[in-house]
């Protein structure tokens, strides 16, 4: 090998040509609606999760008994409890309106519309509601 | 020069010199108004600054070569008319997302590698020889995956995912939407060979369901249903008894 073709030979490959990589800028959920939304209805979650949390520590304390036992009722926590009922609502509301591109059957053959599917979700969340709040008016009146 | 004009701003990028992307604005004569995007993008490419580096093909929204950013939005260039813009300038960006290799254009290697493994093609178990004629399908089958298989691979749903701008490993609209045309399928048989792939971490359950990637397909394709149809698909047949036959 002449000494030429071996400098050829160790010179090294020319590297790849630069790019430049992409960074998710920091405020990327205010720069469209969609996802602004998309934002909020995955944040609701958090608060209903504390509300919960809450309602735990409320079970436990009913358990001494009801002669012993007084529900929290102080404003700030009537102002966060209705907070908390607002963003549950809207994402219940977004979750069963999801439900018409998420579930997909066939009946007799020919597939269920999903404006049909997302009527038949609020209408079993609807149902729901009223056994829950039946059930929750009928204990205290015991 | 004409009277009526409009500014076209659009990103430069030049790897052997720039430490970061800029912006150079260019005035083009609006002439008429069926003129799109990528119309002025050619006439600065052929009138102003031959080194604009942008990709483009059919001009007819049906190869997905020139997908930009257009204000902000991932449109088809070619289907983004100046008059929906005009007298406000028109800021032309490479698809979010994805890297830039120069200006208008951006390393699309993820997603081929991402498109190639969930193997878009029919796949049988054993191919039948042509003596035993067509693989027969009714228009109820065919209705199943007809939407799906509309994607041209524009990549338009890649830079309108968030998720993905996060994390780059997730599997994607496209790639799932196409998945699902061929699980669909009633000829194919390639579905355990997909799964292992849209059931890993980073596949179909990465997908937290912000809904943009169908909001932005110009074909009509509704990726987010193909991601959220598949995470029910494959919970069922999980849980049901003998939901994982084929």
């Amino acid at each position: 090998m002449t000494t030429e073709a071996t400098a050829e030979a160790t010179t090294e490959a020319p590297a790849a040509p630069r790019e430049y990589s992409w960074r998710m800028p920091a405020n990327w959920w205010t720069r469209n609606r969609h996802y602004f939304l998309y934002t909020v209805r995955e944040f609701t979650a958090l608060p209903l999760a504390l509300w919960l949390l809450w309602l735990l520590v409320e079970i436990r304390r009913a358990g001494d008994g009801p002669a012993r036992y007084a529900p929290h009722s102080s404003t700030a926590f009537v102002v966060f409890s209705v907070v908390v009922l607002a963003f549950a609502l809207y994402h219940s509301y977004t979750f069963l309106t999801l439900a018409g591109t998420i579930l997909h059957f066939k009946v007799l053959d020919r597939p269920v519309p999903a404006r049909l599917i997302v009527l038949s979700q609020f209408a079993a969340w609807a149902a729901a509601s009223v056994v829950v709040a039946f059930v929750l008016i009928w204990f205290a009146h015991e | 020069m004409p009277d009526k004009t409009i500014t076209v701003r659009a990103t430069r990028f030049d790897p052997e010199r720039d430490r970061e992307p800029r912006m150079q604005s260019y005035e083009v004569p609006f002439t008429d108004e069926s003129m799109v995007v990528l119309d002025a993008l050619n006439h600065v490419k052929s009138h102003i600054d031959g080194s604009l580096s942008y990709r483009w093909s059919c001009r007819m929204g049906i190869c997905g070569s020139c997908g930009m950013m257009v204000n902000g939005t991932p449109k088809l260039t070619c289907n983004a008319f100046l008059r929906d813009y005009w007298p406000r300038p028109v800021v032309v960006q490479p698809l979010n997302n994805f890297p830039i290799i120069r200006d208008l254009v951006i390393d699309m290697d993820d997603f081929m590698h991402k498109l190639k493994s969930i193997k878009p093609w029919i796949i049988r178990k054993q191919e039948l020889p042509l003596g035993a004629g067509e693989h027969r399908q009714s228009n109820e089958q065919i209705d199943d995956f007809r939407q799906f298989s509309e994607c041209i691979n524009c990549m338009l749903c890649y830079a309108a995912c968030p998720v993905y701008g996060l994390n780059n490993e997730f599997l994607g609209p496209a790639a799932t939407a196409l998945a699902r045309r061929y699980n669909l399928d009633s000829r194919d048989q390639g579905l355990k060979e997909r799964l292992p792939v849209l059931g890993e971490a980073e596949g179909i359950w990465e997908c937290s369901f912000v809904g943009e990637c169908s909001v932005v397909c110009p074909k009509g394709v509704d990726p987010a249903k193909a991601i959220q149809q598949t995470k029910l698909d494959t919970t069922m047949r999980f849980v049901l008894p003998y939901g994982n036959r084929e």
